[in-house]
């Protein structure tokens, strides 16, 4: 029922219905991850008691609409840290997910038995949590530096053209952003390789220290 | 010799889907990149130096809101390195708890509801 020809065995309809659960479950983690981390970022600006609080934490105003650096404001900020939190961490596992076919392939292969599975550790897919995440860093940034053409603010946007120090080419424009975008996704994938790898050996350092 | 069941392929699926993060590995790596992280952004601009009377970093430097005693400067930038460890260390910690308490308490939901619906079924 629903069996996949490449992968003999594995059952498409409870594939996709473990899939879907867990980009809700992913979705809500990273929507209150988002929500709370804005929500701290503002009131830490207002009640650190320096001068000017907020004075560019307010220029993420820009992008979303109703937020700034006050009490009232910082809810706002919590909403819509919740909603692009919760945007990206779904497109984040569903991207993700297209690794589940080669963990489940990886389960099946070699000599591991049901007694084994019971207390598996998750293996963190590098090269696919690199696809995922560099995809959402370059699509934010792509949207965003759009938002400041549109808006007819690239000239004036002088905070955000400091991204070329660390984004060759990158340049609050349209061919600019296409540059940065490139440039970002390569960083975020070659970051997510790198904690994928130390995960994985940590955990592999753990389970075989613990069955010793 | 005791027999092994084979694995079942609908057990793998779960078990590939509802496998457990390990968080203290989590906490380790996300701290780790966390902290090469900032401080590879903060070396880039002091590597890249600025025009001659004008100061380096000095939007970076305002990072020093959220981390105290950092600064674009080769000390501040371990400074720096040490916060963000402990940060992305703790973002790993909240990520990997949170992702297993979920499954495991959705897993509590479906059996519970597997055994009332046994119940009312008898």
């Amino acid at each position: 029922m629903g069996e996949d020809a490449s992968a003999p065995g594995i059952n498409e309809a409870l594939l996709h219905a473990t899939v879907k659960w867990n980009t809700l479950l992913f979705a809500g983690i990273c929507g209150f991850s988002g929500a709370m981390t804005l929500l701290l970022m503002t009131y830490i600006s207002l009640h650190r008691g320096l001068p000017h609080p907020g004075h560019y934490l307010n220029l993420l105003g820009v992008f979303l609409p109703g937020y700034k650096v006050s009490a009232g404001g910082a809810w706002i900020g919590f909403l819509w840290g919740g909603l692009i939190g919760a945007f990206s961490g779904a497109v984040m596992y569903r991207v993700y997910a297209l690794s589940i076919r080669q963990q489940v392939a990886d389960y099946l292969a070699g000599e591991k038995s049901t007694d084994d599975l019971e207390y598996v550790i998750m293996k963190l897919y590098g090269h696919s949590l690199g696809l995922a995440m560099g995809a959402i860093a370059a699509l934010g940034l792509l949207v965003t530096t759009n938002w400041l053409v549109i808006r007819g603010t690239a000239d004036d946007s002088f905070h955000a053209g400091l991204l070329s120090h660390y984004l060759p080419g990158y340049s609050v424009s349209v061919s600019g952003s296409i540059f940065g975008a490139v440039g970002i996704f390569i960083a975020t994938y070659v970051f997510c390789v790198v904690l994928g790898a130390i995960y994985n050996g940590v955990a592999a350092l753990r389970m075989t220290g613990s069955k010793s | 010799m005791t027999l092994q069941k084979p694995v079942d392929a609908d057990k793998a699926v779960l078990m590939a889907g509802f496998a457990r993060l390990d968080v203290m590995a989590l906490a380790v790596a996300m701290g780790t990149v966390c902290a090469v992280g900032l401080f590879l952004v903060t070396v880039t601009l002091l590597i890249k130096g600025a025009p001659s009377g004008v100061p380096i970093g000095t939007h970076l430097g305002l990072l020093d809101i959220y981390l105290p005693g950092f600064s674009v400067s080769w000390g501040g930038s371990a400074v720096g390195a040490v916060y963000a460890g402990i940060i992305g260390a703790l973002i790993g910690t909240v990520w990997a708890v949170l992702w297993n308490l979920t499954h495991y308490l959705y897993i509590i939901l479906v059996v519970i509801r597997a055994h009332w619906w046994g119940l009312m079924g008898d």
